[in-house]
């Protein structure tokens, strides 16, 4: 099954040991850290539907959500479920509020720029926000922890605070509607 | 296409977005979290945590029945008290287990919902086991006070509860608050067990399985006015 499929673990080896820096108050280790898992982040409130405005934003808040709950995290567990369950509730948090106060606002008549493409040897590839676009949220969390964290299964189970089959399911359902969309040429290939 | 492309697709695509923004995110972490780094205290072994609102638990249910009187238990059977008071620990037991699991973030499913419906649907049937039923008289006038006296119990435990649980990092108190409730809740239950000498099955079953029910609804009530609070500051953060 594809979905079960995930990308190398190697550039996110070692975050462990990074994360008991940061804990232990190294700065070196804190800002390697912060290097290696902000893309990430952002790439994560990116793909969530309205995050782009504020992407940005929300990968600060998370950070600073991770540096107050940085005593909760036990050394040899997994970082990225950790870090991942933080950045879940900010993003829900903020959904949550965000949602109320644009209902209440006027539409714009001129929709925002989205922000230009990843830069140099890009132009061809796919644009994951794209390729996304039109899952459901929760499908959508479990596609990018999966495919751009290349978390297993049950690290996905734990961040979301689900079980793993729930995981499968919603990878298994998200790959049908990506296949769909490519056979009508919705993407471009 | 087949699977094999799509995957070679969603990996392509999953290369890291705009550098600039990239770089924009880095900075700010950085700024904000490094100028003043220090040690962090790792919190306790979720064994010890648990261990600590099971003390609790014990401490709090046993000076409140015996500032009350411990009518309860000096009218229970031998077979009842040993049928009543290990499962009361074992479910208080899973209640702290839900609450430790609420102080550290993907540190498993919520709890808080399944030890509520587990005494829910639990004491009862222990209840209905262990006790027979003496009619209805005075349901109401000997009820009501073992309601109020173990919500009165409840409370405290709670806001202790509350009190540890802020030692770790709450994702979302409204969980937290129903798992806080429901251990608080079985708190008062075994206070009750402790010191109310009725032992009517149907004031047992209802008034003091309804303390549990109780209690829950406040946590999960507060637990959610606190999340809100935390998202109203949130949110004035993220858009100041």
């Amino acid at each position: 099954m594809p979905v079960l499929t995930t990308p190398s673990r190697a550039p996110m080896e070692g975050l462990e040991r990074l994360m008991c820096g940061y804990q232990q108050g190294d700065d070196e280790a804190a800002r390697e850290l912060i290097r290696r898992v902000s893309p990430l982040l952002l790439r994560y409130f990116l793909v969530q539907a309205a995050g782009r405005r504020f992407a940005e934003d929300l990968v600060q808040e998370t950070w600073m959500r991770i540096h107050k709950a940085r005593p909760t995290y036990r050394t040899g567990e997994p970082v990225l479920p950790w870090i991942y369950a933080i950045a879940r509730y900010t993003g829900l948090d903020y959904y949550r509020r965000t949602r109320r106060v644009e209902v209440r606002e006027e539409q714009v008549e001129v929709l925002p720029e989205r922000a230009a493409p990843a830069t140099s040897g890009a132009a061809a590839a796919p644009d994951l926000e794209e390729m996304l676009a039109g899952l459901p949220a929760s499908q959508k969390e479990v596609i990018v922890m999966l495919k751009v964290s290349g978390m297993s299964i049950e690290e996905v189970a734990s961040a979301t605070g689900s079980s793993a089959g729930s995981v499968k399911q919603k990878a298994h359902r998200a790959y049908e509607v990506l296949r769909a969309k490519l056979a009508r040429g919705v993407m471009k290939a | 296409m087949n699977d094999d492309a799509m995957e070679r697709m969603l990996a392509q695509a999953a290369e890291n977005p705009n550098a600039a923004e990239c770089d924009a995110a880095i900075a700010r972490a950085e700024a904000a979290l490094l100028k003043d780094l220090r040690p962090a205290r790792r919190l306790a072994s979720p064994m010890t945590l648990a261990l600590l609102f099971l003390a609790v638990f014990a401490a709090v249910a046993f000076l409140f029945a015996a500032r009350l009187g411990l009518g309860g238990i000096h009218a229970l059977s031998a077979a009842q008290r040993a049928n009543i008071f290990p499962l009361l620990l074992a479910a208080a037991g899973f209640a702290a287990l839900g609450l430790t699991r609420e102080m550290r973030p993907a540190s498993g499913r919520h709890l808080g919902a399944a030890a509520l419906a587990v005494c829910l649907a639990g004491f009862p049937l222990l209840f209905l086991a262990n006790f027979r039923s003496l009619g209805m008289a005075h349901f109401v006038r000997e009820g009501w006070p073992c309601l109020k006296a173990g919500v009165m119990v409840a409370i405290p435990a709670g806001l202790i509860a509350a009190l540890i649980l802020r030692r770790g990092f709450v994702l979302s108190w409204k969980m937290a608050g129903l798992a806080a409730g429901t251990f608080a809740g079985l708190t008062g239950l075994a206070m009750l067990e402790l010191h109310c000498p009725n032992l009517n099955v149907l004031h047992i079953v209802v008034w003091h399985v309804a303390v549990v029910a109780t209690s829950a609804a406040m946590g999960l009530a507060t637990g959610w006015a606190a999340d809100a609070i935390r998202r109203r500051a949130a949110s004035k953060r993220l858009h100041s």
